[in-house]
């Protein structure tokens, strides 16, 4: 019982890595244009089947099996597809609406998400069905007693955890992020002091992209399995760490992701239901979150806008 | 396209229209393709022949032709909305002519199916195109024109005989677009493209009308005379199965497009008139048609009991109803986007859950077969009837019910909107916080909407259940919700004649496009992000009050007067 334990609790870490990664694109974007982005989810997937791609077309033969180029350069691939797809995405879909009522957005966020899922699988060879995922990186797992964790897990909470830190001192610390704070404080005050909110807003969609298009490769290496799928669900989990951490807040979304993704792998042996239910019980806490504690952990409480 | 406004050129004289209404005509009537196709000659085929007799016109050359010669007509007149006519049927020209056309070159193989080869000629698509867009061209700007009312009044029995006549329209052009190109799929290659095709020759024909002011006129008519106009309404519902689509597969067709309408007119309670946004709204269907699953005596269901319908019915609803309160009570502290999360996460719940089976009432992925059909009054719904001396078609039944269920849902939304909860519920969607400050108890309003929605959900799911006889949890995924809600928003929230619009594109168009039913949901998530730039208010806007999603401060390209008139 112990080691299963162990064992979930490490899944749980290496999970909720994976979906800090994309926590934090949701959570970049609602703190500065108010807006769930449903489809950054997509941008999640899309990432993946981006270094999936680089892996299949892109890369010469003799490449693959050397991970230290092949695993950058999948990653790259997917960064870029990923990066293309939010920034087409804002400016086609989301920025004629940045006056309209809050409804028109979320609900084109929804059009954008159906729309991307469907377009990889009916564009992208073979994806009608789960694609098989390169295992490009070391295959030796690493065991620590009980545990026994694959390296591609410790890859991806090591990059988690350094992405979120350099994200927060870009934020904190450049022109750029202080603009992002200004933004998020104050659009109409920001722009009066000579910041250019399209920018930031572009920049933001950029950067949560990024994370989400690592995130989606390293989640191939990591499950070895994608489909078009993968970002409706992981988007959900994502939302609700952001949520829970507090939306607006990186260190908020990094705790929370790991928070649920312990949730959801320690429910699979300890809670009624099992694997079969580890969702329900995801959903069930975003809901007492946003019911009792809508400002979350480290969030401010929510600025309802009329 | 100038930059002149045509509400102030009187002249009679339209060159650029005349033009486009001369092209539409010869565009009727040269041919289109330069060969026949595998499947048989598209325009035989699909009843448009011009192959071997150019004049004599048929399917959407008729249309084409009657477009151009309506236009050619229209331009000399001084008929009021003038500019609106036109460009309407310049919209219809452009569509009919793009959907043969893109058919021609993507069934034909390319360009050389719709150009000059072997000696033969086709450039009726090229000239159809061309008269479309001049005529929209011209009239571009025609929106700046007032739209005509209509004053004069009418004795009784002649309002009447108006409201007959264009009811009787109506249900005509509804059996037209039904059956329009067939069966579909593997029965008529070329259903799609003529189903299309007619879609935009009524689409162009209903816009021309609107643009004189007969339809205003029409509305303004039916809604003084109301009760009659209801009545004739339902007789012209009724009335479906004696006209071209009285069959057993177009009443199931129609009989499927009813559950979805009566459901999307719930939905239309919570997001339309109350504002709250929900997500996971197919849930409430899905409990009120495992409900009835359970409650109907199937072998599958974990019960096995067998309780009259009506009793089953109410049951589901009131069970729906139930959930709907605990879904809405979240509202209490939750808004806007967060309470559409909340929503969807229900939504999720509800699915996991009937995925899994839980306490054995969903059957899980085996759902619950064979439910057997109702049984009221000693009739059995699968049978066909006769009334009299008419044979009707089977699955009739079903359909009467469903109008039943429909025009239900009508009456109650209808009533509500214009109650004094409806008052409040739309003045909670425009500014919930003023709302309260007028005295409004907005918990209870909207944990009420939330409860009318779900009831009515319930409802439409028992009949669901009973219809299909297989209740699967596939049947309510967070896409039939999403999908929900797009009707809503493409009808026109906040109205009734748009959720049925709404539920009836959405639904008859899959049914209808089998051949692309692959693009259906990448299209489908396309026409969500076009709607909400270009027309948000949706086809059928509520007059008389600002729906949530136009803002005053933001120009819309279409036709926004009358959305505010």
């Amino acid at each position: 019982m112990f080691a299963t334990l162990m064992q979930q609790i490490a899944n749980g870490i290496v999970f909720g890595a994976l979906i800090a990664l994309v926590a934090l694109g949701y959570t970049m974007v609602y703190g500065i244009v108010q807006l769930i982005n449903f489809a950054h989810g997509e941008v999640f997937m899309v990432g993946a089947f981006g270094g999936l791609a680089t892996y299949t077309w892109v890369l010469p033969a003799d490449v693959k099996q050397i991970w230290y180029v092949a695993l950058p350069l999948m990653v790259l691939g997917g960064v870029v597809v990923s990066v293309l797809i939010s920034l087409a995405m804002e400016r086609i879909a989301y920025r004629p609406l940045r006056n309209a009522p809050r409804l028109a957005p979320l609900i084109t966020a929804l059009g954008v998400s159906v729309f991307l899922q469907e377009a990889v699988r009916l564009f992208y060879p073979n994806a009608t069905s789960a694609q098989p995922f390169p295992a490009t990186f070391i295959t030796t797992p690493l065991v620590i007693g009980p545990v026994t964790v694959p390296a591609s897990g410790i890859l991806l909470v090591a990059v988690s955890i350094v992405l979120a830190i350099l994200l927060q001192a870009y934020v904190n610390r450049s022109r750029m992020g202080r603009a992002m704070r200004a933004t998020a404080q104050d659009p109409d005050t920001a722009r009066l002091m000579g910041i250019n909110p399209d920018r930031v807003i572009v920049v933001t969609f950029a950067i949560g992209a990024v994370l989400a298009g690592v995130g989606g490769v390293l989640y191939g290496v990591y499950i070895n399995n994608i489909d078009n799928q993968i970002g409706f669900q992981n988007g959900v989990f994502a939302f609700t760490a952001a949520v829970l951490g507090g939306i607006g807040s990186i260190r908020g979304a990094v705790i929370g992701s790991f928070v649920i993704g312990l949730v959801k792998n320690l429910a699979d042996v300890l809670l009624p239901g099992g694997t079969a239910y580890d969702y329900v019980w995801i959903f069930v806490l975003l809901i007492v979150v946003l019911v009792f504690a809508p400002q979350g952990l480290f969030g401010e409480a929510e600025r309802v806008r009329a | 396209m100038s930059e002149v406004s045509t509400a102030g050129r009187t002249g009679l004289f339209r060159p650029l229209s005349t033009a486009g209404a001369v092209a539409t005509v010869l565009g009727a009537l040269l041919p289109w393709a330069t060969f026949v196709f595998n499947e048989g000659p598209y325009p035989a085929k699909a009843t448009l022949q011009f192959f071997d007799a150019p004049f004599a016109l048929s399917g959407f050359r008729l249309h084409l032709m009657l477009f151009g010669l309506a236009a050619l007509v229209v331009g000399f007149t001084r008929l009021p909305g003038r500019g609106r006519v036109l460009r309407a049927l310049g919209w219809g020209v452009l569509a009919v002519s793009a959907v043969n056309t893109v058919f021609l070159i993507s069934n034909g193989g390319g360009f050389g199916a719709v150009s000059a080869s072997d000696g033969a000629f086709a450039f009726g698509c090229y000239v159809g195109l061309a008269g479309g867009a001049l005529l929209v061209a011209d009239n571009w700007h025609a929106s700046a024109e007032p739209l005509p009312r209509w004053k004069f009044s009418l004795p009784l029995w002649a309002a009447w005989l108006v409201l007959l006549v264009s009811f009787g329209a109506v249900l005509l052009l509804v059996a037209a677009t039904l059956t329009a190109g067939g069966l579909g799929g593997a029965a008529d290659p070329y259903a799609g493209p003529v189903f299309l095709s007619f879609l935009g020759a009524a689409g162009g024909l209903l816009g021309g009308l609107h643009g004189t002011g007969l339809l205003s006129w029409i509305g303004e008519l039916s809604e003084k005379h109301r009760l009659f106009s209801v009545l004739v309404l339902l007789l012209c519902a009724l009335g479906l199965p004696l006209t071209s689509a009285g069959n057993e597969y177009w009443m199931t067709v129609a009989a499927n497009i009813g559950v979805y309408a009566a459901t999307a007119i719930g939905l239309n309670i919570v997001v339309g008139l109350a504002g709250l946004l929900d997500l996971g709204y197919v849930a409430f269907m899905g409990i009120g048609a495992f409900v009835a699953a359970n409650l109907s005596g199937a072998a599958a269901s974990a019960l096995g009991i067998h309780v009259p319908f009506l009793l089953a019915a109410v049951i589901a609803a009131v069970i729906a109803g139930i959930f709907g309160v605990i879904v809405g009570s979240p509202t209490l502290r939750v808004r806007g986007d967060y309470l559409a999360i909340v929503t969807l996460a229900f939504g999720e719940i509800f699915r996991r859950a009937a995925q899994n089976n839980i306490g054995g009432l969903t059957g899980g992925a085996n759902a619950i077969p064979n439910i057997p059909q109702v049984e009221l009054f000693g009739l059995e719904f699968n049978n066909p009837v006769t009334i009299g001396g008419l044979q009707l078609p089977g699955g009739v039944l079903y359909y009467f019910l469903i109008v039943l269920l429909v025009a239900l849902t009508m009456v109650a939304f209808g009533n509500l909107k214009n109650s004094r909860i409806g008052r409040a519920w739309i003045a909670i969607r425009e500014d919930e916080d003023v709302a309260r400050a007028m005295g409004i108890r907005t918990g209870k309003a909207k944990i009420l909407a939330f409860l009318t929605g779900a009831t009515l959900a319930g409802l439409a799911g028992a009949v669901f259940a009973h219809k299909t006889a297989t209740v699967s949890y596939e049947s309510f995924q967070f896409l039939e919700s999403v999908t929900l809600l797009a009707a809503v928003i493409l009808g026109g929230m906040g109205t009734i004649p748009g959720a049925v619009l709404g539920a009836a594109l959405l639904f008859v168009l899959p049914e209808k496009l089998r051949e692309f039913s692959d693009y259906r949901l990448l299209l489908f998530g396309l026409a969500l992000v076009l709607i909400m730039r270009f027309r948000p208010q949706g086809l059928v806007p509520d007059r008389h009050r600002r729906a949530e999603l136009v803002a005053e401060d933001v120009e819309l390209p279409a036709a926004p007067k009358e959305a505010t008139a």
